[in-house]
């Protein structure tokens, strides 16, 4: 039954098979996407209710992060189900994204006790998914990404500078450049590997 | 004297397999399938001697009543690839002229 085969072959085989592991892009893009497009508009809502009278703009957040949590969980179970073969690179995007959450509630809270300034969590907020962009277009050597998350890391500390309301605008135009343009080129190259 | 490769690994299908597998955490059966293009019967075979000697551990399940197989590569499997691949380039390092 089995073919008798040379060392020559033997190193061939293992570097095929290693190739074509390596070949499984995860799929990141709708998760870049979702969360792209759901902050965007809770920013620019919640920037535009400043100027009205409307005494909870906040509110809208809450909103976001149900349907984004949704979206979320959705997503990871549809992938989970095409996956077939589990990477490391997917686990350690997970605990990655699952460490900003926590990170992410933690800023909250301190911002709701009035340890820190709301503007301050806007910038370290940009700073930090910047983190999480940098580091996930690193694991999967994706390059938008990782200038996706430096030019967040350029927006966090130029945001220092202008009026707290507008640290808003910062995080609007962070989500664009580290979320959205990298997920719009992700998508076109997941797209272009699956129909190879 | 050159050591002998490990005969488990010198095989293609299985050293097919244990390739996929160091790359992976785990792996289904319907990847492994796809990927090595072998027969489901002959990749059982394999897969359950490459389980005997401790190389893989092998987890069956159910998803949506239907039966999953799921394979993942032993840190004694991660071992015998290494030192397969060690004798293996020390074979061909030989050859050279």
């Amino acid at each position: 039954m089995e073919e008798p085969f040379n060392e020559q072959e033997s190193l061939q085989l293992i570097r095929e098979m290693i190739d074509n592991a390596k070949a499984r892009l995860e799929a990141g893009s709708f998760f870049y996407l979702l969360w792209g497009w759901l902050v965007l508009a809770a920013t620019l809502i919640h920037f535009s209710l400043l100027y009205t009278r409307f005494a909870y703009p906040y509110l809208v957040w809450p909103v976001i992060m149900v349907v984004g949590l949704a979206g979320t969980f959705y997503g990871i179970r549809k992938s989970k189900r095409k996956a077939k073969a589990k990477t490391y690179l997917a686990t350690s995007i997970g605990f990655l994204w699952g460490g900003f959450s926590v990170m992410l509630f933690i800023l909250l809270f301190t911002a709701m006790k009035g340890n820190i300034h709301w503007a301050v969590f806007n910038i370290l907020i940009i700073a930090l998914y910047g983190l999480c962009i940098f580091v996930s277009g690193g694991i999967i050597r994706f390059k938008p990404l990782i200038w996706g998350g430096i030019a967040s890391w350029v927006i966090a500390v130029a945001s220092l500078f202008i009026a707290p309301q507008y640290t808003f605008l910062s995080i609007a135009l962070s989500i664009v450049v580290s979320y959205l343009i990298p997920g719009y080129l992700l998508r076109n190259k997941e797209n272009a590997s699956n129909h190879v | 004297m050159f050591k002998e490769l490990d005969p488990l690994l010198h095989s293609q299908l299985r050293l097919s397999i244990m390739s996929l597998l160091i790359s992976l955490e785990s792996a289904e059966f319907s990847y492994l399938l796809e990927q090595t293009r072998a027969s489901k019967g002959n990749l059982s075979i394999q897969l359950n001697k490459l389980k005997e000697a401790g190389y893989i551990s092998i987890r069956k399940s159910f998803r949506n009543n239907y039966p999953l197989t799921t394979c993942k590569i032993t840190p004694k499997g991660v071992k015998a690839f290494e030192n397969y691949v060690e004798t293996l380039s020390e074979y061909i390092n030989k050859k050279k002229p």
